[in-house]
């Protein structure tokens, strides 16, 4: 199962990099996956689109553990992560946010992006409940960088808020703070701008290219075009479980198969029936 | 004792697992939940028929066990009410109701053992004495089985049961009346496990502290082949109770009295019980 | 000033004992009911922790309490180890068995678990029942001799309460603590726990195991007060009642199950019949199930909450007794 022939060339694979090749994935006789493949490298954010249904979050399942793909392979640096189990997965080094995003019940905002720095607490479980100074500083130590967290994505003044209180688009903005709470080196993003507002979207890019920045490598599913543009260097289109066509942004946005697929189901006929010329 | 006499008698034994177990998988089908009252109706019903005796007394039986299983139908339906979805705190609810029960019947009657003889005289099939009351179980354990399965297989009820348990969202839409036939279920429980309770009374007797443990015979009855599916009851009860001669045949009483348990705890531990069931129940 | 703010539940703890102290010392009775009371309330706080927290209905617990109380009575009695050397054995027993189980157990559904625990609660009373040169069999353990130089129920009762605001102490602690968060998390949402990296059934085994800890402590307390054990004396009557006192006084928070356990224990002494127990103690779950499912202390929570909002002043931030809204 091979794609169609791509427009320019995929960004040279660096030794440290999430590849997914030939991933295939069936719900019952739904194939959901048909053979698609993904590569993200350090410092880079890759952009990920395609109509609803199209296999964009089942994609992030695989490559996150939460669903076995039938076929196909998911490398980290190399390393076959394949199957690997979810948690297995993040101590691995890759961080997801989900679709929908899963909030703990009363938790404030602070409390959830703590959450996101299970993996760095080396207190065991009899030590945290023994509570000897090595615990406490380390409560004390993640508490100040999950404040830091939160300063950087401007969420510092809603520190003490319940989680369930604010915005869909600030929750998802805590959920990516989770995220990046992690440590992780790959994360992927599930439509964490959808109900942003303009101001919160800003806020949302900037940190990702800082997170990037910082060597971070990113897979972002988004629906919103402008925002994909701006951030992502390279864009992969699927369609119906099937890599459309992939590169950069504007060649992309070019490509007649993309806009009579995905942009044109927006609403662009005009460009549908020139594409069908 | 023979081998073949070991699997007759367990046969026997097993058909009142198989009385308790078929009203865990029909109440699991229907409500994915368990009631753990199901043991206490048993003790009830028991508790009722040996108080007042003679046939009147197995109809007061049955239906102490059935008012019981309409207390906790109700509570069901006020949790419901109340907004409650977690089929766990419902399981809990039944165990305040299995608790409660027991209690009631310690309190009226004490801690005697309730237990009558039927049958004085026992049957001899290919030289293997077996007691007539045995075959009275058996037989209504396959009644029992057998109406329910004309009923669920056969009926517009079965066809709507069977429905409801697939797609409660589903059913409710087309019309079906879900909750109707959760309570059905529950009630159907109590009047099972009543039964169960009366055959224990002329068979090996029970007391008090018995319920929980009929219980959990019940529902390690109900897993073995699958819960979802109230005939495989049928088998998971006999089994057990085959399981339970041989290991008092040729084992020690400290593993007979386990295997139920041990059941439950293999089978637990083997199948993929939780996954493919309730897995998204932890909400 | 922190230790308030991150021992708040201690603090009260404590309190409460030191009111309650000088009236219950008063009476010799009391301290009797004093010291069982704080064997029931190191039970309810393992429930809490292992239901409250980690979502496990446990139903063993009263078998854990047994192999710690069997345990203490084999190395005090038979083979002579010195005062507090058998509580090591009493806690570890229990716990190392309960992580076994949870390994295996925590994989499975919610209600599933339950039921595994409940199994397994019954095959180690059938053990101790069966194993005649172990336990005494049906028999029982007599002549448990005293934890060294504590003798009078005065001594134990400060022992026992000691011990419960130890354990309180500890539990907040764990809540405070990734550990205790990952609790809340995976209770609550499997997946979203799983997202954070927590193995979800190792996440679960240690609060089992640590709950179990907790009833081998109430065991070992209860064998060298009582001096004689008997399958009957922690068996699966004790575990329910355990549970039920838990969720009634409200298992999420941490001081809850013990807030269970005194109104149940008052509740108790009010009663005509001692048989009427099991009946009001099951109606007591199920009405408290059907008006506060968590807990009177929840409705207490809930209760303060409008208060607050009644009186129009801004409520204050959620801290202090619930366990999961550490903040
Ligand atoms: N758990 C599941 N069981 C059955 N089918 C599934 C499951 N998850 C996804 N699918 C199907 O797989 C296909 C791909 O779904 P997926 O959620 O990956 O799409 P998506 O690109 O993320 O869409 P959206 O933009 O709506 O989020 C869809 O047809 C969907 O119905
Ligand atoms: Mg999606």
């Amino acid at each position: 199962m091979t794609g169609p022939a791509f427009d320019t060339p995929v960004p040279p694979a660096a030794a440290d990099a999430l590849v997914a090749s030939g991933i295939e994935v069936a719900f019952g006789g739904i194939k959901a996956l048909a053979g698609v493949g993904a590569t993200v490298v350090p410092g880079r954010i890759v952009g990920l689109i395609g109509r609803n249904g199209s296999g964009k979050s089942t994609l992030f399942n695989c490559m996150t553990g939460f669903v076995r793909p039938g076929a196909g392979r998911v490398t980290l640096g190399g390393a076959d992560i394949t199957g690997l189990p979810a948690e297995r997965v993040v101590r691995a080094g890759i961080a997801r946010t989900f679709q929908t995003p899963r909030i703990a019940e009363g938790a404030d905002v602070r409390t959830a992006v703590l959450c996101g720095f299970f993996n760095s607490a080396k207190t065991s479980f009899m030590g945290s409940v023994a509570g000897f100074g090595a615990a406490r500083r380390e409560e004390r130590r993640l508490r100040e960088e999950a404040d830091a967290v939160l300063e950087g994505l401007g969420l510092a003044d809603l520190r003490h808020t319940e989680v369930r209180r604010l915005s869909m688009g600030l929750v998802r903005m805590v959920d990516v703070a989770r995220c990046i709470a992690s440590g992780a080196r790959f994360i992927l993003l599930d439509e964490p701008a959808a109900g942003l507002t303009q101001a919160e979207q800003e806020t949302l890019s900037r940190q990702i290219r800082d997170v990037a920045a910082r060597g971070v490598g990113i897979l972002l599913v988004e629906h919103n075009f402008a925002l994909v543009r701006s951030l992502c260097e390279t864009v992969v289109v699927l369609e119906t479980g099937r890599v459309l066509c992939e590169g950069a942004p504007e060649t992309v946005a070019r490509d007649p198969r993309v806009l009579r697929s995905y942009l044109g189901a927006v609403g662009e006929s005009d460009e549908q029936g020139e594409a069908a010329a | 004792m023979t081998f073949s006499e070991f699997i007759l008698r367990g046969v026997l034994a097993g058909s009142i697992y198989v009385l308790l177990a078929v009203p865990m998988s029909l109440l699991f089908s229907t409500v994915r939940t368990i009631d753990f009252a199901v043991g206490a109706y048993a003790l009830v019903a028991a508790a009722v028929a040996a108080s007042v005796g003679g046939v009147l007394g197995i109809a007061a039986g049955l239906g102490a066990a059935v008012a019981g299983s309409a207390a906790m139908a109700l509570i069901f339906l006020l949790l419901k009410r109340f907004g409650c979805h977690n089929h766990i705190i419902y399981a809990l609810a039944s165990f305040g109701v299995a608790t409660a029960l027991a209690s009631a019947v310690l309190w009226q009657y004490g801690t005697q053992s309730f237990v009558r003889d039927s049958f004085s005289q026992f049957w001899s099939l290919a030289g293997i004495r077996i007691s007539p009351q045995g075959v009275l179980n058996l037989v209504t354990a396959l009644v029992a089985v057998t109406i329910l399965y004309v009923v669920i297989q056969r009926s517009q009820l079965g066809r709507m049961m069977r429905a409801a348990a697939v797609n409660v969202m589903g059913s409710e839409l087309a019309g079906i009346p879900v909750e109707l036939i959760q309570v059905g279920t529950y009630l159907v429980g109590g009047l099972l496990g009543g039964i169960a309770g009366l055959l224990i009374l002329f068979t090996a007797g029970l007391d008090y502290s018995a319920p929980l443990s009929l219980t959990l015979s019940g529902f390690a009855a109900a897993i073995v082949f699958g819960i979802d599916n109230p005939f495989r009851a049928l088998f998971g009860g006999l089994a057990m109770g085959v399981a339970e001669a041989l290991a008092a045949g040729y084992t020690s009483g400290m593993v007979t009295s386990m295997v139920p348990f041990l059941f439950l705890l293999i089978v637990l531990g083997t199948s993929r019980f939780g996954d493919a069931t309730v897995a998204g129940d932890r909400t | 000033m922190t230790f308030w703010a991150n021992h708040r539940n201690t603090l009260i703890a404590i309190a409460a004992v030191l009111i309650a102290a000088p009236f219950v010392a008063s009476r010799p009775v009391w301290l009797d009911s004093a010291v069982i009371l704080g064997v029931y309330a190191l039970l309810a706080l393992s429930v809490g922790i292992s239901y409250g927290q980690a979502g496990i209905l446990t139903m063993s617990q009263g078998a854990f309490a047994s192999v710690g109380a069997y345990a203490a009575a084999l190395c005090s009695a038979r083979w002579g180890w010195p005062p507090f050397t058998d509580l090591v054995l009493a806690m570890l027993l229990p716990a190392v068995l309960a992580y076994g189980v949870g390994r295996v157990v925590t994989r499975l559904s919610p209600l599933a678990t339950a039921l595994a625990t409940l199994a397994l609660g019954s095959v180690i009373s059938i053990y101790i029942r069966h194993a005649d040169d172990l336990t005494g069999g049906y028999v029982g353990f007599a002549g448990i001799p005293a934890i060294g130089f504590i003798d009078t129920p005065l001594e134990y009762a400060v022992l026992a309460w000691l011990l419960v605001i130890a354990v309180v102490y500890g539990y907040e602690n764990l809540m405070r603590s990734a550990h205790g968060r990952a609790l809340n998390v995976l209770q609550q949402d499997q997946a979203r726990a799983r997202a954070d990296g927590i193995d979800v059934a190792r996440s679960m085994s240690a609060a089992f195991a640590l709950s179990a800890a907790i009833a081998g402590i109430a065991g070992w307390l209860y064998a060298h007060y009582v001096s004689v054990l008997s399958p009957e004396s922690l068996d699966t009557n004790i575990s329910v009642t355990a549970l039920l006192m838990a969720v009634v006084g409200g298992a999420g928070y941490v001081l809850g199950p013990i807030i269970g356990t005194v109104l149940f224990d008052t509740l108790t002494r009010l009663l005509p019949a001692a048989e009427l127990q099991g009946l009001f103690y099951g109606l007591a779950l199920v009405v408290i199930l059907l008006v506060a499912r968590t807990g009177l202390m929840g409705l207490g929570e809930q209760l303060i909450g409008a208060a607050r909002s009644g009186l129009g002043r801004r409520a204050a931030p959620a801290a202090g007794l619930p366990a999961r809204a550490a903040s």
